[in-house]
């Protein structure tokens, strides 16, 4: 017995975030082949490359709720936001996160945490004054989605590459400013040709580190990107109304473009685990799908964005 | 791993509620009333949140009229303040209650609307002084004072008694659990006790 009715699954949007987590797949193996093939001691990059999103990933909740400044509420204190959050919770058979407050004018909420068993949902004072009842469900219920399928793991794993062709880059660099890319300062000195092969393999391995990172640097974004829609997909089918999500993101990215741009500049950083991202007005994402920053970004347009809601409001209306 | 590979692979299977639970609720009000002197209140409400959509609304209408059919009672909807649709039943014959709920949430289910229910509430009241268990639950009306919680995609039940405006009486409720333990799935992860204020179901 089909309980999710006729709603198809997206298929395009399924075939994007395979290819995407694919193409990722394979940039691991080819930094992972140079780096073995250069004999670097790679242990030790990916050592480190593996503690810092270990912890990052780890304490993902503490990091974001202290960089947001946000704080955890009881249902005490926030009676009607746990009570949306309850419902959200229980039509979706999942467990209860956390729930938190942010104490900024900047409307916005996140989800964040390692599993959905340590997981908070994040709204700002901004967003809870700016939406009626109905619209912060519909954002809430984003935010849930974003839990339950484990977004953070599958970012922080997915950016993985980035940070460790980064931090290779940096080694790089380092090695190369203390030793000289002429091979002045190795042992032997009347063997130049093997200096020169030294530094060449040097240079090329930062060529490709740099290369890497940028590389991954885009996939990562465009998944994220991915992630986003998937999101809002659920979170409008877990409410059966694409509408009044559409209608909070049209509020909320208005909102963005009259806050003042100091207070924006400082959210901008957690851009990756906001609902929407906290743009700047010279730094506005462009409305078609092409140009420079849009591949930049987090988050799709608003406009992409509006469109996959109208389709799934078209799919929910049509009879069995 | 199959959690993780779910996730990857997006979740495929969605959880299968188990309706017939419902109908351990007549050998459940037995024990009420014996062992506690509770007996159903007659009053019992189904809750969905509805979703956008001309096809939806044209199936809630005719299951209000299948209902309107089954077996008599009194039948109100109404909208609560977190935007979510209750279906609520007054009918003093236990049986026939439990049998038009079930009804609200195969229908809905069987239209392939089932993820949007959320849960069912029974009402329960104390039974009159004169009602005797050998005779079966009393064929009465009375107000709610306390309730028992159906989760549609848990299959569970949880009390829940509230108590003044937003206060829950946490004791009562663990009485009642440990009461209907054997009669009821009751659900054992108490952090999906959610709190229902403002309950249609008098």
């Amino acid at each position: 017995m089909s309980t999710a009715r006729n709603i198809k699954s997206d298929r395009g949007l399924t075939i994007r975030m395979f290819t995407t987590g694919l193409l990722l797949v394979l940039l691991y193996g080819a930094v992972v082949g140079i780096l073995i093939a250069v004999g670097i001691s790679y242990v030790v990059v990916l050592v480190i490359a593996a503690a810092l999103l270990f912890c990052q990933y780890w304490f993902s909740d503490k990091i974001a709720l202290f960089g947001m400044g946000g704080h955890i509420v009881t249902p005490e204190q926030a009676p009607e936001l746990h009570g949306v959050i309850d419902r959200l919770c229980a039509l979706a058979d999942m467990k209860k996160p956390r729930v938190a407050v942010a104490d900024t004018d900047v409307p916005n909420a996140f989800a964040t945490g390692r599993s959905p068993n340590n997981a908070v949902v994040c709204a700002t004072a901004g967003l809870m004054r700016r939406l009626d009842e109905p619209e912060l469900e519909a954002v809430l219920a984003h935010e849930l989605s974003h839990v339950a399928h484990r977004d953070v793991a599958v970012m922080t794993i997915a950016s993985f590459l980035g940070v460790v062709a980064g931090l290779v880059t940096r080694i790089m660099f380092w090695t190369g400013m203390m030793g000289g890319f002429g091979g002045n300062n190795r042992g032997g000195g009347n063997n130049n040709q093997g200096g020169d092969n030294a530094a060449m393999v040097e240079m090329m391995v930062l060529l490709v580190s740099v290369a890497v990172y940028a590389i991954s640097f885009l996939l990562t974004r465009a998944l994220s990107r991915y992630r986003e829609l998937a999101a809002d997909r659920s979170g409008a089918l877990l409410t059966g109304q694409p509408s009044v999500l559409a209608s909070a993101l049209v509020k909320v990215t208005g909102e963005m473009s009259r806050i003042p741009t100091r207070d924006l500049r400082s959210a901008e950083t957690f851009n990756a685990f906001y609902f929407t991202p906290a743009l700047s007005s010279n730094n506005k994402n462009g409305g078609s799908g092409l140009s420079i920053s849009s591949l930049f970004s987090t988050h799709p347009s608003l406009q992409t964005r509006l469109d996959q809601l109208a389709k799934i409001e078209a799919e929910l209306g049509r009879p069995a | 791993m199959g959690k993780r590979l779910d996730a990857l692979m997006g979740r495929t299977k969605p959880i299968q509620a188990n309706l017939d639970a419902l109908f351990a609720l007549p050998s459940a009000a037995i024990t009420l009333q014996s062992a506690a002197g509770l007996t159903a209140s007659g009053r019992a409400g189904v809750c969905y949140k509805p979703p956008t959509g001309q096809s939806f609304d044209d199936m809630q209408a005719e299951v209000m009229k299948l209902l309107a059919m089954e077996g008599g009672g009194t039948l109100s909807s109404s909208e609560d303040s977190y935007g979510y649709h209750w279906v609520v039943v007054e009918n003093a014959d236990a049986q026939a209650l439990v049998t038009q709920v079930h009804l609200v949430n195969s229908s809905l289910s069987d239209a392939g609307w089932g993820p949007q229910l959320l849960c069912s509430v029974f009402g329960i009241g104390p039974a009159p002084e004169d009602a005797d268990p050998a005779d079966g639950p009393p064929a009465i009306i009375i107000p709610s004072t306390e309730y028992l919680v159906y989760l549609f995609k848990r299959g569970t039940f949880y009390p829940f008694v509230p108590d003044g405006k937003e206060h829950r009486s946490t004791d009562k409720e663990f009485k009642l659990k440990s009461l209907l333990a054997n009669d009821l799935v009751i659900e054992q992860d108490l952090d999906r006790w959610f709190p229902l204020w403002d309950l249609p179901v008098g």
